[in-house]
């Protein structure tokens, strides 16, 4: 049983696309925008003559008696079906493929990106309880004092949450609102008392268990890996060399699938590097290292000539790419769950913001596939209230999935899963509530933002499509609590509870040569290394995290390239840390 | 000439504006790629080519949209539209220091006159589409601007996953919720004027939900039926003249019915054909006054006219709106006399019996 009675709760929240006439491009018939189809006005007589041709070709197809439009409905892959024009074309592709010239060259180029632009957003949640007030009323408390906190009154503020505190005693704790509140009550309280910036605290191998946990727990992650692992596939089809970037290795669940993948791949696997960029483990263990180990023993095993190499940095804009050694030739897949919007500064800060120079050099890398998961939030508001206000009601609808998960699953390790989880999240709203300025680092943003953002960096949508749409469902089908959706939204896919989007993934490429690409700055010229105690350790069995470890479990040597070295390093023991 | 695999596209491009022409082939298209012969339905590649648009509780031309979940068990949805409830704020945010006090905005009354609320069931055949999707989401507005009312649109189960009385129940459910919300109750004798209205399958559920409405104390002002879906086992004229001219065929028909209906029923179900063989008697029960659309060009017009009359002969009050030259969907896009003229009848129909 849930945490909210019959009787609600509710999520309605940001979207104008119902009255989308108002900002779609002149030229695109307005009332079908309305019903979702972009189609230009001056399209529409081909449209419809495409259409009919592809009845004719489908009832062709089926040989006239029994209908059976099986193949365009399995097989085909559908790409944004908002793209009627396009749509069209493919699916006569399908059944026709000698066919004279498309309407539309597909897939084409997304000229909207720029034109939907972030409406005045409004995250609401209404929740109304039937048996007590005092959710409604913690809510109330809860936005009054973020309220007095943005204006200063920290008097008041304090005595808000005293109040709060009181009346988390009367309420459950266990589930629901209070249990949300009690979290959000918890990160005010260090905001007004803690006397230094409360920095994120805990190791990074601390928040590997705690990510582990929340991986367990819901499918968030899951959905993020396996999206991104779909369109990856289907950007490497065809090439014998490629390499995956992935920005944040953790403990590399999402390889193993790919890995497998690509094993199973019709005219046989290509061969696979992997690069995984991770903290440096303070301990003297190389935890990338290990875990590229793992990998190439899977990779091994199923006859997938890998090689691994992990680097080293704390930060995503420490990463330079020429660490990232990537060779002519090879596909290059750049892999982001999560990572990009620590990368953002406050909206409101002047100059650029690391997001914009990394973006740069991922785009001159010439990525095949950048495939980019987010949190769907708006938490990088400057103004205090909007952003408690947003973060509220995005966990709540978070824990409420969550909640739901554990009271299907009854096992104790799916109750420990969920109980760790909710302290992973408990990270992201102490963040987002109690940092400031550098120190805040959830800084998420909305899909709208972030297609914004990479068509500016010159990179090109790649539609996700209905493969993907569908192994994400059924994916959600393993899971109990069935309030889980998944949606396309213009070739994008976002992961939601209960009508409200979550997690959104999305996918880019930059590899087109007549691209404008724009040049990776040449203020990157990485002036320093660090070495560290790696170097000093003249154990051979602890290579440093530049090996590359072979699939057949041998190390190769990394060749000697132009880069520095620190000055007692042997050939064995050089190490790349970004500090 | 009318076989029902014979592609009749000039007739039907004739009679309606060419945007809508491509609308609604390409819903036929697609669906023809979701109905499997074996009576199974490609539901992921249904939610995929969907078209949906989010709830914004931001108001856009005076209307502002919500999602709730009224029944946990069965995670049963509802997207509630509404005037806004801030006065001349289309597209602003109210300030920041009255968002605490927003939260009980959204469910406070629209006025303290009476006002209607319609309890709105999309259509699609009882397989396709949902609350969120697009068209629907723009009739919904268009039926808040039109009628001052709140609309709330049931995002009910659909077949063939949920048959046969799913959708009816989650109807109901969705009814006896709005009868719990004191906010909905409006006018001095505090009453919940409550039309269901509802479109193809849409409108098969609102005649339904009337039906166990009828014993439960809770009044219907009224139903509003477009294009309801009704059916039998026998072949009527218009459905062998029509059949396959105008975007809809006896087959696809057929398969919906199947898909829905109990297994083993036939389309003399009452479900289906609530005045044939196996239909309830309404005479003497207090059934909600009804006004009934029906387009001259849709093939299962003989089934909605017989409906008509069936309510006519059972005594209950019904309005038929028929219009002649009006094939399915006319109604989604607002760029025909008919479109225009039928939203002027629902609104005289909801006025005069709020």
């Amino acid at each position: 049983m849930g945490p909210y009675p019959c009787g609600s709760a509710a999520v309605g929240w940001e979207g104008v696309r119902s009255e989308v006439q108002c900002t779609a491009a002149p030229d695109i018939d307005g009332l079908l925008a309305g019903a979702g189809y972009r189609v230009r006005s001056s399209d529409l007589c081909q449209v419809a003559q495409r259409l009919e041709r592809l009845e004719s070709a489908m009832v062709y197809s089926s040989g006239g008696g029994h209908v059976d439009y099986d193949h365009l409905a399995s097989d085909a892959v559908h790409y944004n079906p908002s793209d009627l024009a396009s749509w069209v074309d493919s699916m006569l592709s399908e059944l026709t493929p000698a066919d004279p010239g498309p309407v539309r060259q597909a897939p084409a180029p997304d000229g909207w990106v720029d034109q939907i632009y972030p409406q005045p957003q409004r995250a609401v949640a209404a929740r109304m309880e039937e048996e007590e007030d005092s959710g409604i009323r913690l809510v109330h408390l809860l936005m009054s004092s973020a309220e007095a906190i943005q204006r200063g009154d920290a008097a008041l503020s304090g005595s808000l949450i005293d109040e709060m505190r009181l009346l988390l005693t009367r309420v459950n704790t266990g589930f629901g609102i209070g249990k949300v509140a009690g979290y959000f009550v918890d990160a005010l309280t260090r905001r007004l008392y803690s006397v230094s910036s409360p920095a994120a605290s805990g190791s990074p191998a601390e928040y590997e268990i705690l990510y582990h946990h929340f991986y367990e727990a819901s499918p968030y992650l899951k959905f993020a890996h396996f999206t991104a692992n779909q369109a990856i596939l289907e950007a490497f089809d065809g090439h014998d060399r490629v390499h995956v970037i992935d920005f944040s290795l953790m403990h590399g669940l999402q390889w193993p699938a790919l890995i497998q993948a690509l094993a199973l791949r019709p005219g046989g696997p290509p061969s696979l590097r992997l690069t995984g960029i991770g903290p440096p483990s303070p301990d003297g263990r190389d935890s990338l290292r290990e875990i590229g180990l793992r990998l190439a023993e899977l990779a091994r095993s199923v006859r997938v000539r890998f090689a691994f190499r992990g680097v080293a940095a704390n930060r995503l804009d420490d990463v330079r790419p020429w660490m990232l050694q990537v060779a002519p030739g090879e596909a290059v897949a750049v892999n982001s769950v999560m990572q990009l919007h620590r990368l953002l500064t406050d909206p409101d800060s002047p100059g650029p913001a690391p997001i914009d120079s990394v973006l740069s050099w991922i785009h001159g890398l010439r990525p095949k596939i950048v495939t980019v998961v987010e949190q769907e939030a708006d938490h990088n508001k400057p103004g205090f209230l909007d952003r408690f206000t947003e973060a509220l009601f995005y966990y709540s609808t978070m824990f409420d999935s969550l909640e739901a998960g554990r009271a299907n699953g009854s096992a104790a390790q799916q109750q420990q899963a969920t109980a760790v989880a909710e302290v992973y999240l408990q990270r992201e709203i102490r963040d987002i509530v109690c940092c400031e300025g550098p120190n805040r680092a959830e800084r998420h943003e909305l899909l709208v933002r972030w297609r914004a953002r990479m068509g500016q960096t010159g990179f090109k949508p790649v539609h996700l499509g209905s493969n993907a749409f569908k192994q994400a469902s059924m994916l959600l089908t393993l899971f109990s609590g069935e309030g889980y959706c998944v949606e396309e939204v213009d070739g994008c896919l976002t992961l939601g509870w209960h009508s409200r989007p979550l997690i959104a993934a999305s996918a880019w490429r930059a590899d087109d040569l007549e691209d404008n690409a724009r040049p990776v700055p040449d203020n990157f010229i990485f002036s320093s290394i660090s070495s560290t105690s790696n170097t000093n350790d003249s154990n051979n069995n602890n290579h440093n995290n530049n090996d590359i470890i072979n699939s057949n479990g041998s190390m190769l040597r990394r060749n000697s390239n132009n880069n520095s070295r620190s000055s007692d390093s042997s050939s064995q023991q050089e190490s790349i840390h970004g500090m | 000439m009318a076989g029902s695999n014979e592609v009749n596209v000039n007739e039907s491009k004739r009679v309606v504006p060419l945007n809508t022409w491509v609308l609604i082939s390409n819903f036929k298209l697609k669906y023809n790629m979701l109905r499997r012969p074996d009576g199974t339905f490609n539901r992921h590649l249904a939610e995929f080519l969907d078209r949906k648009v989010s709830a914004n509780a931001t108001p856009v031309n005076g209307v502002l949209s919500f999602d709730l979940l009224i029944d946990r068990p069965t995670s049963l949805l509802v997207r509630i539209y509404r005037p806004s409830p801030f006065p001349d704020t289309d597209n602003t945010e109210p300030s920041t220091s009255s968002m605490s006090s927003l939260l009980t905005d959204l469910i406070q009354p629209p006025s303290s006159d009476p006002f209607p609320v319609i309890v709105f069931f999309h259509g699609g055949s009882f397989a396709h589409s949902s609350a969120n999707t697009a068209i629907y989401d723009s009739l919904c507005r268009r039926f808040v601007s039109l009628c001052n009312a709140v609309v709330i649109s049931v995002n009910y189960r659909r077949s063939p996953e949920y048959r046969y009385p799913c959708a009816y129940d989650d109807g109901w459910t969705a009814l006896k919720w709005a009868s719990t919300q004191p906010w909905l109750h409006s006018g001095k004798d505090s009453k919940l004027r409550v039309f269901l209205a509802g479109d193809s399958s849409g409108g098969n559920i609102a005649h339904h939900v009337g039906l166990r409405a009828i014993e439960s104390g809770i009044t219907i002002s009224g139903n509003i039926l477009l294009n309801p879906m009704f059916g039998g086992q026998a072949r009527t004229e218009s459905e062998k003249r029509l059949d396959g001219k105008y975007f809809v065929t006896i087959q696809d028909r057929d398969w919906y019915w199947k898909a829905f209906l109990p297994e083993g029923a036939d389309r003399d179900h009452p479900a289906c054909n609530p005045f044939g063989p196996n239909g309830n008697d309404l005479k003497g029960l207090p059934f909600p006054r009804s006004i009934v659309v029906v387009a001259g060009l849709d093939l299962v017009q003989d089934w909605q006219l017989a409906y008509v009359d069936g309510l006519k002969k059972a005594g209950q009050d019904v309005k038929l709106v028929y219009r002649e030259q009006a094939t399915i969907g006319f109604y989604l896009l607002p760029n025909t006399d008919h479109f225009y003229e039928v939203m002027e009848e629902i609104k005289g129909f909801v006025s005069s019996n709020c």
